[in-house]
């Protein structure tokens, strides 16, 4: 086992009523763990831990091989990043971000210039942080916390307070500078277009539970359960059971799956809207998995359409605006709409709410 | 039903009971100004006892706003930062001094002050009298002054954002750096308002200090002696200077302490 970066071991740690119950997660030395869960799952609590300031109630934490615990948050090297960029508001922008080398009592400040070079903001050097846009503070706040050359770095949701256009650009400048400067990093979100687009690994925390964790493309692909899967974006059939055929019979519907269970298994089936195709209902309806269904209603989804569909099968497509116009969508009308096996990921139905 | 006030009414209203609160504050003091003449207050300003007595009140209040900044600053921000057993019931005691009558106060602050008290007995070893010395005047005034210095810095500290000390301590700087580079700075308004409103209080008392430390006399009780001894209108000139330089004086500090003028809350 490598003992470079960051190790995670049945971590449990209270805050009040709430618990984080023994968390296992590993962030390797230049890997970004994209940290994704609900608002309240633990995120914060998790972070909070890592850097020091809460005590854990059990497990353990260690960076490079060395165990944390014990060790006070300036003892511990772990850069932090905020929502709300945390600046000091009386400093200006060169003082915010030297403020960790002078606190450790160091005259050479050529890591805090060089942190302003990486984030593009050397000409802001002078300004206080309330002259500064949202997206230059949190540059501010990723240097001052790079300057020190931190062995671990915690962004809790960094671009969340950032508007739409500054956040696409500055999560790729963040990308860019952990990969050069291959620290390690966890990268909490509630949006798993940003954790896909920054993580390299992947966890999904609810509640207080991490409910899985790997390689940000396998988590993506295949949830290890249904709350998993609706929270990265796919539709989840619940009450499925698996056949000695290899179909799964679910809502009074027999669906045809790439990879079966044993027969009488209870399972979820997941699948991804974009993945259901939808047709003019012409002739009669096919084998596999082909379903004449009801449009129940269209609404806007970004640069697509949402169509969702009742009768025999409740499903939900997500097609492009040319395909609503094609197909003349109208809400009331049938369509014919087909979910390939290949795209259904089945999953044991179990705890999940 | 509801009742409809109609709006200009409604304004009316307001200004109106506002206007005199407003007026209740400023007549008397423009009445007593008048009891006077220029000639009268120079007067005043012209016997030393008099003019003594309010050099000592401007001493002693400064040297107890400092005081109540030196024990205050601390317990604010332990108040503001730091759940411990009790804090209720340490918050409840630092705002005590707001309820108790300042009589009362000046003759419990006797029981532990006096030469023979759980204080004044040690002090009175190392030759600390409290009883009718500034070291007397002062504990008068930290003990009436003392809330608001504890109120105004524990706002200022609760508004702090806690992730920017998390911040700083993250980045190595220990409790001790982070609280003087981060906190203190940040709540440096607070302070300073605190500051302010604890001198001003203190240069204001009377109640706790008349028991307490009749002599030397602060200007308060110079001019309730005189008051006493000569009457009202011989005490107006004597008055109406106190005013004078305690409300320069305040002004000047609260301007200081703002930067640019804010309302001072008094908590």
């Amino acid at each position: 086992m490598s003992t470079s970066g960051l190790q995670i071991d049945r971590l449990s740690v209270r805050a009040g009523s709430f618990q984080l119950r023994e968390a296992t997660l590993a962030v390797g030395r230049g890997r970004t763990l994209a940290l994704l869960g609900p608002s309240g799952a633990g995120k914060t609590l998790l972070l909070e831990a890592i850097a020091g300031f809460r005590a854990a109630r059990g497990g353990a934490v260690r960076l490079d091989g060395s165990d944390l615990g014990g060790l006070a948050p300036e003892q511990r090297r772990i850069g932090l990043v905020f929502q709300d960029y945390a600046l000091f508001p009386h400093l200006s922008v060169l003082e915010n971000v030297r403020f960790g080398l002078r606190a450790r009592g160091m005259r050479d400040v050529a890591g805090a210039d060089a942190a302003l070079g990486h984030l593009g903001i050397a000409h802001l050097g002078r300004r206080r942080p309330a002259t500064l846009s949202g997206g230059e503070r949190q540059r501010v706040a990723v240097a001052r916390a790079l300057a020190t050359s931190p062995r671990l770095l915690l962004l809790d949701e960094p671009l969340s307070a950032i508007d739409a256009p500054t956040r696409d650009e500055l999560r790729d400048v963040l990308r860019r500078v952990l990969k050069e400067l291959a620290v390690p990093a966890i990268y909490v979100t509630h949006d798993q277009a940003e954790a896909l687009a920054i993580g390299d690994d992947l966890a999904v925390i609810m509640d207080g539970v991490v409910r899985q964790a790997g390689a940000a493309s396998e988590v993506f692909a295949r949830p290890a359960d249904g709350d998993v899967a609706r929270f990265l974006g796919m539709e989840v059939l619940h009450g499925g059971r698996c056949d000695a055929s290899g179909q799964v019979g679910v809502c009074g519907q027999r669906l045809w799956v790439a990879t079966a269970r044993e027969p009488g298994a209870p399972v979820s089936l997941c699948y991804r809207p974009e993945d259901v195709e939808l047709g003019l209902p012409l002739g009669p309806c096919p084998q596999g998995n082909a379903f004449d269904l009801r449009v129940a209603l269209i609404s806007p989804a970004g640069p697509c359409e949402r169509v969702v569909l009742d009768g025999a099968l409740p499903l939900t497509s997500l097609v492009m605006r040319r395909t609503r116009v094609e197909l003349a969508l109208a809400e009331g009308m049938t369509v014919r709409a087909t979910l390939p096996p290949s795209a259904i990921h089945v999953v044991a139905a179990g705890d999940e709410s | 039903m509801i009742a409809r006030v109609p709006r200009a009414l409604f304004y009316a209203a307001i200004w109106l009971l506002g206007g005199v609160l407003v007026a209740f504050i400023v007549l008397p003091l423009v009445r007593l100004t008048l009891a006077t003449s220029p000639a009268g207050i120079v007067d005043a300003g012209t016997h030393a006892d008099i003019r003594n007595a309010i050099l000592l009140s401007l001493k002693d209040a400064a040297i107890t706003a400092v005081l109540a900044a030196l024990f205050g600053v601390p317990l604010a921000y332990l108040l503001a930062r730091r759940a411990f057993p009790g804090r209720g019931l340490v918050q409840a005691i630092v705002d005590l001094p707001l309820a108790v009558p300042h009589t009362v106060v000046g003759i419990a602050l006797l029981f532990v002050f006096s030469r023979r008290g759980w204080v004044g007995a040690p002090a009175e070893q190392v030759g600390i009298s409290f009883f009718g010395s500034s070291w007397g005047i002062v504990a008068g005034m930290l003990f009436v002054s003392a809330p608001f210095m504890v109120g105004s810095v524990r706002v200022a500290i609760e508004a702090i954002d806690p992730r920017i000390e998390q911040a700083a301590r993250s980045l190595g700087a220990s409790p001790a750096y982070a609280f003087r580079r981060i906190t203190l700075p940040l709540a440096a308004r607070g302070i300073m308002t605190g500051l302010v409103l604890a001198y001003a209080r203190s240069i204001s008392e009377f109640g706790a200090i008349v028991v307490l430390a009749y002599y030397p006399m602060t200007a308060p009780v110079k001019v309730y002696d005189l008051y006493l001894q000569s009457g009202l209108n011989a005490s107006a000139g004597a008055a109406v200077l106190l005013l004078i330089v305690t409300l320069s004086t305040f002004v000047v500090f609260r301007a200081l302490a703002s930067g640019q003028v804010r309302p001072l809350s008094l908590r």
